[in-house]
């Protein structure tokens, strides 16, 4: 006997074709809620023993750099610059990288790249870098807020609200201020760059002094704003 | 002998990555994994002069990955069960970040763990390494008809783990 159950499998599974009882039966409350039962158990498996959770640990590279605003420590791994973080301890950074699930390792030779550009860029001889970045461990939302502000250039800043436009969501000034309180990779993405309505300089996770120290290095600020 | 050898070895190489993941589907830790499919090529080496000109080697290994991953798993129930590996909290945001998604993940983890080994391994190679019925079959014994009950019957089970879920 084969039961509506075996039937929705088999279609899911791309055994079978729908048949017309089938077709009825998802037609009906139960129906409908066995069909979405089976596809999340289906996006669970996927989730859990798909291609990505069964592909080997991957590893981190991680290093330290001196700078005027403190130490900055990067991470990269072979998709590019995952992390960038200052005004935070050695130990903090590392036990963040772990909970990506990723083997962590010291490495200033895999990291040298970007903190050659991070050198040249506090020298003030830079003002792009030009790396790639590995923003898998944010949201489709985050990234475009965070892609928009990419692309505001340095000596420049924009309100909050502009990049809400900018990604068209002009009501959503709030969650992208957020969306860059969580920006992985401050300075390489800048998001100092933005700044509150009215020209106030608005919030910075690490801190508004070093977000004034960053527009003044890149002449958006008068040196002594 | 030499040539054969040769071929084995460029099968095994072929193979390989491909094996190793269904093994970690298999027995849930990548370590096992590892170790499970070496002792499959030194089964398959072997039971290579056994391998007919005309067979499907890929099965064949399947097979016997199959039956290795399948010991390994009888070995590890008389073991303390380990932690499983797979750890929704250390999946990528793009799997859900909901609290209510990774109740689902967790939930369909364990009802994956509580599966009977065979039906376990009937689910990955259908769904993860492309396996047709009859080559399902080949590898786990049996008939076509018993490797889709097993397939049909694990993904039962699963989405009874869910429970509820609004359409």
């Amino acid at each position: 006997m084969i039961t509506h159950d075996d039937e929705l499998i088999a279609l899911l599974l791309g055994d079978r074709r729908r048949s017309a009882a089938l077709g009825r039966w998802l037609g009906t409350l139960e129906g409908r809620r066995e069909l979405a039962a089976y596809r999340r158990t289906l996006e669970a498996l996927e989730a859990l023993y798909g291609d990505a959770a069964a592909a080997p640990r991957r590893t981190i590279y991680y290093c330290a750099l001196p700078t005027p605003i403190g130490r900055v420590f990067v991470a990269a791994g072979e998709a590019g610059l995952v992390r960038l973080s200052f005004r935070q301890s050695e130990a903090s950074f590392v036990a963040e990288l772990r909970r990506l699930g990723a083997d962590v390792v010291r490495s200033p030779a895999r990291t040298a790249d970007i903190v050659h550009q991070l050198r040249a860029y506090f020298a003030g001889e830079r003002r792009s870098f030009d790396v790639r970045l590995d923003l898998r461990h944010t949201t489709p939302f985050q990234r475009r807020v965070l892609l928009a502000a990419a692309r505001v250039p340095a000596g420049q800043v924009v309100s909050y609200g502009e990049i809400a436009r900018r990604i068209g969501q002009p009501q959503g000034s709030r969650a992208v201020g957020q969306a860059l309180g969580q920006n992985p990779v401050p300075i390489v993405i800048p998001c100092h760059r933005v700044i509150a309505a009215g020209g106030r300089i608005g919030g910075y996770t690490g801190g508004l002094g070093i977000k004034r120290k960053l527009l003044r290095l890149e002449g958006a600020l008068a040196a002594a704003g | 002998m030499s040539v054969r050898s040769a071929s084995l070895a460029e099968l095994i190489e072929r193979h390989r990555g491909e094996l190793v993941g269904y093994l970690a589907r298999m027995l849930g830790d990548r370590q096992e994994a590892e170790d499970a499919c070496q002792e499959a090529f030194v089964r398959a080496h072997r039971a290579f002069g056994r391998l007919g000109p005309d067979a499907n080697s890929r099965a064949w290994l399947y097979r016997i990955a199959t039956n290795t991953g399948l010991n390994a798993a009888r070995r590890r129930s008389h073991r303390a069960a380990r932690a499983a590996e797979v750890d929704p909290d250390a999946l990528p945001a793009a799997a859900g970040p909901s609290l209510e998604r990774r109740e689902e993940l967790r939930a369909v983890r364990r009802a994956v763990e509580a599966l009977p080994p065979r039906q376990r391994a009937a689910l990955m190679l259908r769904q993860f390494q492309d396996l047709g019925y009859a080559e399902i079959a080949a590898a786990l014994g049996g008939n076509e008809d018993a490797a889709r009950a097993n397939v049909y019957q694990a993904l039962k089970k699963l989405r009874a783990a869910l429970g509820g879920v609004r359409p």
